[in-house]
């Protein structure tokens, strides 16, 4: 039976092989049949912010805001699509922020033929954020829209560092984030780019300072109690997941280098939602507040 | 004897349908799911002169067949595998990747993921599975030369069995220092290519596993009864007038070829060539040569039907396969194991 399977699979092989007929690669525009599978939380944020939610027919799995995006069906994790499961869909396009895999499965869309689109703004930074909203506003035609965004979001942050300045301090912020890709708690360092990378913008928006240099990587293991206890913070922020893992004050100061800083002493330990602190988008603006907030609170 | 005889081939037609029932599950449930019309237009939508296939007729054609078929090939090569390390190394807890096939496999997924960006190199479908199985060869290749004694040039089983498990030890080792130095989204590539998925099969990756699968299982088979010899014990074998020595590089290089080259496409798939051979042997008793053609189909089998629930359970999403062998896998094993009296 296999030998008859291989020389099956082999006349189909020559079959599909000589079938070349599929390819030229196809441009994207919008239109009004479009059908898009949107793989990238922050694109589709910016999809409904826009308003242009209603030709969007599959998403990732980790694009869980706004509440409403759990209406559209999930592709399934970023970097394990299957390419079946999405053109199950029947999408005319797929637009991604170049973070999708695995190799070969990305390979097969492209092979099928099927529209690709990347936006070329990125929201690394506040400024980067209005240009991507913008870009996207003009390739779903609501160019309004996204203009009113990009003015909610400046109107929002002038009022966050208006009240920013009543804060006369300037704390040390250490970063501690659950990295749970590899089950480990990782420090963010100082500096943009890389993972983690809004986390320094944001603390120096919301006044104040990164407490651990990032020695050119975004996010470093909290092995070395060394680094954090040289740094001595005055304040610690574990994001979300990280910080309800652990639960309790006693459990954060166990973690290395902790125990020794300012911050543990005089109980400046706070939890921080991950979405809030490492992130820009549109609702950056008011973000800055929420973080100024909490680390400055006595 | 003859009853056992009758038996054991019962049990391989048996088996043979259950691998046509679950091949043809397989081409037709999915995140599509395709009815016998259907896959019957798309078939003809080949015929020179007839229309261009539609959007879902492609999609049966160049990725639900592809994945079917190399999913049987798969499952095939791992079971096999399987049978072929156990009956060499008399031993009910080896599986096929334990000369260091997996792990170096996985080294050089790791490899490709975390410097793939670095050295630029290119992600077509081919870098991947090649590193892979640059990286299975190298790393078993390493154990043979390892195992080999100073003295005569030759390997004894336990010394390849120790080594195996050292050389593993090291590359794991290694794959955890890249998953160290790796940022976020390649320390999750190398986590989800050590939990396999067949969503990158293609009709390359087809003929290459169906050729490495068919060859193995064949040279397999020409050898099943001088391991049937083995089983008794290296020394009597000889006696027997077995080469124990060329059967031991044969085997190994066959196990080698299969499983290095149906890892590379699929990434590590765990439990299939561990369990399958027992079941069988449960069922009908240790001559490798049911064993074998029993292996390469109940591998083919379980693997399809693990692929099956891994694309259903989430649709359109998937699993990745390997956390379902172990879900199916278990508990037909541990309820086989409590109904008989199981000596291996």
């Amino acid at each position: 039976m296999r030998r008859i399977l291989t020389v099956a699979s082999l006349a189909v092989v020559m079959f599909s092989s000589s079938c070349s007929r599929f390819h030229n690669a196809p441009t994207v525009t919008d239109s009004k049949d479009a059908r898009y599978v949107v793989i990238s939380p922050i694109y589709n944020e910016i999809i409904w912010a826009l308003g242009a939610q209603d030709k969007v027919v599959g998403v990732d799995l980790s694009t869980t805001y706004p509440p409403d995006v759990k209406k559209v069906t999930t592709v399934g994790y970023h970097r394990a699509l299957s390419a079946e499961g999405i053109l199950s869909l029947h999408p005319t396009a797929i637009i991604h922020d170049n973070n999708i895999g695995p190799p070969q499965v990305v390979e097969q869309l492209k092979q099928m033929n099927i529209a690709m689109k990347t936006f070329t703004a990125k929201n690394d930074s506040f400024e980067g954020t209005k240009a991507l909203i913008r870009e996207m506003g003009a390739y779903f035609h609501k160019e309004e829209k996204a203009e009113e965004l990009c003015k909610t979001m400046d109107a929002q942050k002038a009022a966050s560092l208006e009240k920013v300045k009543q804060y006369s301090d300037r704390p040390k912020v250490a970063v501690i984030h659950f990295g749970r890709a590899s089950n480990v708690y990782m420090v963010v360092g100082k500096g943009s780019g890389g993972d983690g990378g809004g986390v320094s913008q944001m603390i120096d928006l919301a006044g104040g300072d990164m407490a651990v240099e990032s020695n050119g990587r975004g996010m470093q293991r909290l092995e070395s109690p060394e680094i954090l206890a040289q740094a001595n913070p005055d304040v610690i922020l574990l994001t979300d997941f990280g910080y309800d893992r652990l639960g309790s004050m006693d459990q954060i100061k166990a973690l290395p280098g902790v125990a020794t800083s300012n911050a543990a002493r005089n109980g400046h330990i706070y939890r921080i939602e991950e979405n809030v602190l490492n992130y820009f988008g549109p609702r950056s603006g008011e973000n800055i507040e929420k973080v100024a907030a909490v680390i400055h609170q006595k | 004897m003859t009853k056992q005889h009758g038996t054991r081939r019962g049990l391989l037609v048996v088996l043979a349908f259950a691998t046509l029932i679950v091949l043809a599950a397989s081409i037709r449930f999915g995140a599509i799911d395709f009815s016998v019309a259907d896959i019957r237009h798309a078939l003809t939508s080949l015929i020179p002169g007839q229309p261009e296939p539609t959007l879902d007729q492609r999609i049966f054609l160049e990725l639900r067949l592809p994945r079917a078929i190399l999913c049987l090939f798969v499952g095939a090569s791992l079971g096999v595998g399987g049978t072929l390390m156990q009956a060499l190394f008399r031993n009910p807890i080896v599986e096929p990747g334990l000369v260091g096939t997996s792990s170096g496999a996985a080294f050089g997924s790791a490899m490709f993921f975390v410097l793939g960006g670095v050295l630029h190199l290119s992600a077509s479908i081919w870098t991947l599975p090649i590193a892979a199985c640059i990286g299975g060869i190298t790393s078993t290749y390493l154990v043979f030369l390892l195992a080999k004694s100073r003295e005569d040039g030759r390997a004894s089983i336990v010394m390849l069995l120790l080594t195996g498990l050292a050389v593993n030890a090291l590359f794991m080792s290694a794959i955890g220092f890249l998953s160290y130095i790796a940022r976020d989204p390649q320390a999750r590539s190398i986590t989800f290519w050590s939990l396999g998925t067949l969503s990158g099969a293609n009709w390359k990756s087809v003929v290459i596993v169906s050729i490495s699968t068919t060859t193995g299982t064949l040279l397999a088979l020409r050898f099943a009864k001088q391991l049937n010899a083995l089983m008794i014990g290296e020394e009597e074998a000889t006696y027997l007038g077995v080469n124990v020595n060329r059967l031991k590089w044969i085997v190994l290089s066959a196990n080698v070829v299969i499983v290095a080259i149906a890892t590379a496409f699929t990434g590590v798939i765990s439990f299939v060539g561990l369990i399958v051979p027992h079941i069988l042997r449960m069922l009908g008793g240790a001559d490798n040569r049911y064993l074998i053609v029993g292996s390469a189909l109940l591998g083919a089998t379980l693997l399809s039907l693990a692929d099956l629930i891994a694309r259903l359970s989430l649709r359109p999403a998937e699993l990745p396969i390997g956390i379902v062998t172990s879900a199916v896998g278990v508990p037909i094993f541990i309820t086989l194991l409590r109904r008989r009296q199981y000596v291996f």
